[in-house]
């Protein structure tokens, strides 16, 4: 049979309980705005029931404590998906940098300076122009400044591509340091899971583990492994173990060949990571790839320019008579010797215009045919241009960095959709609703006071038990 | 079912985008041009620069073509004169060979061929801009000079046979030169200048030799016509360059049309698009405005 002090210590365990409630709900509402916050509700539990002469009674509740609502799959899935859109995102905006230095020209009135396509035209249309008076001498130094444009922009070209590149290794580089201190975060979190809570979710402590996580797919990708005792081990997307439950594994840099390489237990993980995802992944693919495919190109077509027109003025005949000789080459632009590096060191080494050989081998001084051969490269395909006249190989060449760049934002556009649907999702299970909260805390505010009616209740019937009847003695 | 409490920033990030739109329409506006960036139109960004090779080209060929006009023109009435001078020889050589003169006018009338000899050689020496016309390749040296330690005089040509070629930008070529030995000192009876030393070494002694001197006539008639021949070619090319200019006139044209079509901003297009984007863009601040007063919370309707 239940009595009146068991209602009393009933109805008390309901009134802690709902201050352990309420204080979840407070709880809630203070870190409403807090960066990997998992929102928490009480775990109430109906106590177990008290049977007397057979007869069972009910015994109250007891919370148990807060109980996350957080959905492992899908934040592992966001992360996940969020590795790849950092990975676009830092590949695209490298390749912004790249195509603004091929901004296609208007063809308004004046043309836009640093266009490499009308550099190449105007370069080769000198040379026609020469035809039409080889001896002309504002026509050669036409020749010499359209020469020097061409020269200066493709170099340009180059520099500003080979100073982007080594923004992105220093980038790069800045990376390891955050990777290296979320690593050991995440180890140390570990240990700590894994002694207080190694069978349930571990709450706040679990909310630190998964922001880091997250933050960590920003930055490269990763591979994450439950372990047992609720630990986590992380592998880089290749496989290269990064955390292992208790311990971390740093990541290193070192310079290889010019540029930072990425060293992980001795071993040059760089092109793993390039292709693993996170913004590490993003540079490196930039760093790596998209910057040197776009100053390769630029290369191949400097040395073809450069060596092609060099060997046609060195056999020709200049104005003065002579012909190009070990010794004294006429040569107009800086000879390359490898296609690597031709871009950046492409520049105009002839002074004296008279000096152009417009005239073939052996002919007299106002002969064309040389200026003539050399306006023809215009419009000849040559094997090092992919057997393309110089100017549909720069035009390829823009159609194809465009493409890429268009490729990779309409790849980068669509992760960010589905990484905002996965965190749309993850939020709405797990981040703080205020009116959830206000509703929580208005109900929870009408059942205390119930409690606390019942409370007071029981108190006055207990007074009227203890006085028999009468009123006066103990209230 | 829950839903996520912070699509405030969703919508955002919608503003940002909107935003981030107008921008380039702006841009697109102001700039008149379509694709500011090669990722916008990739395969247009290509066609651009050959297109605007193209236009360079024609452009580029349209200047050429103006100084090589001026070049042929001086070239063909140099020789226009040069038939005119030897048309006035010929009717001398003849009138002086026709049993009327007297030694001293025959004598006259071989200094006057003498005179127009000289006249010949100073055209057959013309320059144009400082450069000669009719000396091959070698531009910088006096074509012609007449030895006359012998008799009849011999002139000679210190020039060669290079012909000079105009590359139009369809891959036409147009000569545009042709060598002095070939219009002046032509083989057999072509020959202008043997056949005009000639009738100066008959007609210097005052005594005619009428075979030799009828057969020289002849000879520089047919060296006339010879040169008359040389000169269609010159003709030629004047016609050739002004047909390939007209060519490359229009085609300049159409590539231009082309080019705009492909980069400029269609201003009705984009302006319809800028509107638009800026309905979307107040509509969603409203929203958000709607969406952040402290009234849609429940706790404002909580008591205090």
């Amino acid at each position: 049979m239940g009595t009146i002090s068991s209602a009393f210590s009933l109805i008390s365990g309901a009134l802690n309980a709902d201050q352990a409630a309420l204080s979840i709900t407070a709880n809630n509402v203070a870190n409403a705005n807090t960066p990997g916050y998992t929102q928490e509700v009480p775990n109430w539990q109906q106590n177990d029931p008290l049977t007397i002469n057979g007869v069972s009674y009910g015994n109250g509740v007891t919370e148990t404590g807060a109980k996350s609502l957080r959905d492992s799959v899908l934040e592992e899935r966001l992360d996940q998906q969020q590795q790849l859109a950092s990975a676009s995102s830092a590949r695209l905006t490298a390749l912004d940098g790249v195509q603004a230095l091929f901004t296609p020209d208007s063809g308004s009135s004046s043309s836009e300076a640093g266009d490499i396509g009308n550099d190449i035209t105007s370069f080769f249309s000198s040379f026609s122009q020469l035809e039409a008076q080889p001896t002309d001498n504002a026509l050669r130094q036409g020749v010499l400044s359209s020469a020097t444009t061409l020269a200066g922009d493709v170099s340009n070209a180059a520099d500003s591509l080979n100073t982007q590149r080594a923004g992105l290794d220093q980038e790069a580089a800045g990376v390891t340091s955050q990777v290296n201190s979320l690593t050991s975060a995440i180890s140390q979190l570990n240990l700590q899971i894994q002694s207080t809570s190694p069978n349930a979710d571990a709450g706040t402590l679990e909310d630190q583990r998964d922001e880091d996580v997250s933050q960590l797919s920003q930055l490269i990708g990763i591979n994450q492994i439950t372990t047992e005792n609720n630990g986590l081990s992380i592998t880089t997307t290749s496989g290269q173990l990064l955390v292992s439950e208790g311990s971390n594994f740093q990541l290193t840099t070192g310079a290889v060949g010019g540029v930072t390489d990425f060293f992980l237990g001795g071993s040059d993980i760089t092109s793993q990571l390039a292709g693993g995802g996170g913004q590490l992944g993003g540079y490196l693919t930039a760093r790596d790839e998209d910057i040197p495919n776009a100053l390769a190109s630029l290369d191949q077509l400097a040395y073809n320019i450069s060596t092609n027109v060099n060997t046609l003025n060195n056999s020709g005949t200049d104005l003065d008579g002579n012909s190009g000789s070990v010794a004294n080459p006429l040569y107009i632009f800086n000879q390359p010797t490898t296609v690597a590096g031709s871009a950046a060191n492409m520049s105009v080494i002839m002074t004296d215009p008279n000096q152009i050989a417009a005239a073939g081998a052996g002919a007299g001084t106002g002969d064309n045919s040389n200026a003539t051969a050399i306006a023809t490269l215009a419009s000849t395909s040559s094997a090092g241009l992919n057997n393309q006249t110089p100017t549909d190989y720069y035009s390829s060449f823009v159609s194809k960095l465009g493409a890429t760049v268009s490729g990779v934002q309409a790849e980068n556009t669509a992760e960010n959709a589905s990484v905002t649907q996965l965190q749309t999702q993850n939020n709405a299970l797990s981040s703080v609703n205020l009116n959830d909260e206000a509703s929580a805390l208005s109900t929870l505010q009408t059942s205390y006071q119930a409690a606390s009616q019942v409370f007071s209740m029981l108190n006055t019937i207990m007074a009227a038990a203890l006085n028999l009847g009468d009123q006066t003695a103990v209230s | 079912m829950r839903v996520d409490p912070s699509y405030v920033s969703n919508l955002v990030g919608s503003l940002d985008q909107a935003q981030s739109n107008e921008q380039q329409l702006t841009a697109e506006l102001s700039s008149g041009v379509s694709i500011t960036s090669l990722s916008q139109n990739p395969v247009a960004s290509g066609e651009n620069v050959l297109l605007l090779n193209q236009i360079q080209q024609d452009d580029s060929f349209t200047q050429s073509s103006n100084l090589v006009t001026g070049q042929l023109q001086v070239a063909d009435s140099t020789l226009g004169s040069v038939v005119s001078e030897l048309t006035s020889a010929i009717s001398l050589a003849t009138s002086a060979n026709n049993g009327t003169m007297n030694s001293s006018d025959v004598q006259s009338v071989s200094n006057q061929i003498s005179g127009i000899l000289d006249e010949v050689q100073s055209l057959a020496n013309t320059s144009y801009q400082g450069q000669f016309l009719f000396g091959g390749g070698q531009t910088s040296t006096t074509p012609f000079t007449t030895s006359t330690a012998t008799s009849p005089a011999v002139t000679t040509y210190n020039g060669d046979d290079d012909i000079n070629y105009l590359g139009t930008p369809n891959g036409q070529k147009i000569q545009l030169n042709v060598p002095g030995s070939q219009i002046f000192l032509g083989a057999g009876s072509n020959s202008v200048f043997a056949a005009l030393n000639s009738l100066v070494a008959d007609y210097s002694s005052g005594t005619v030799n009428t075979a030799q001197a009828v057969s020289d006539t002849e000879a520089l008639g047919t060296a006339m016509n010879y040169v008359s021949q040389q000169r269609v070619t010159i003709d030629n090319s004047i016609t050739q360059v002004t047909t390939a200019s007209e060519a490359v006139t229009s085609d300049e044209a159409q590539s231009t049309t082309a080019q705009s079509n492909l980069m400029q901003a269609d201003v009705a297009q984009v302006s319809t698009q800028l509107s638009l984007a800026e309905t979307q863009q107040t509509a969603l601040e409203d929203v958000i405005a709607q969406l952040n007063s402290t009234s849609n919370s429940l706790f404002s309707k909580l008591p205090a």
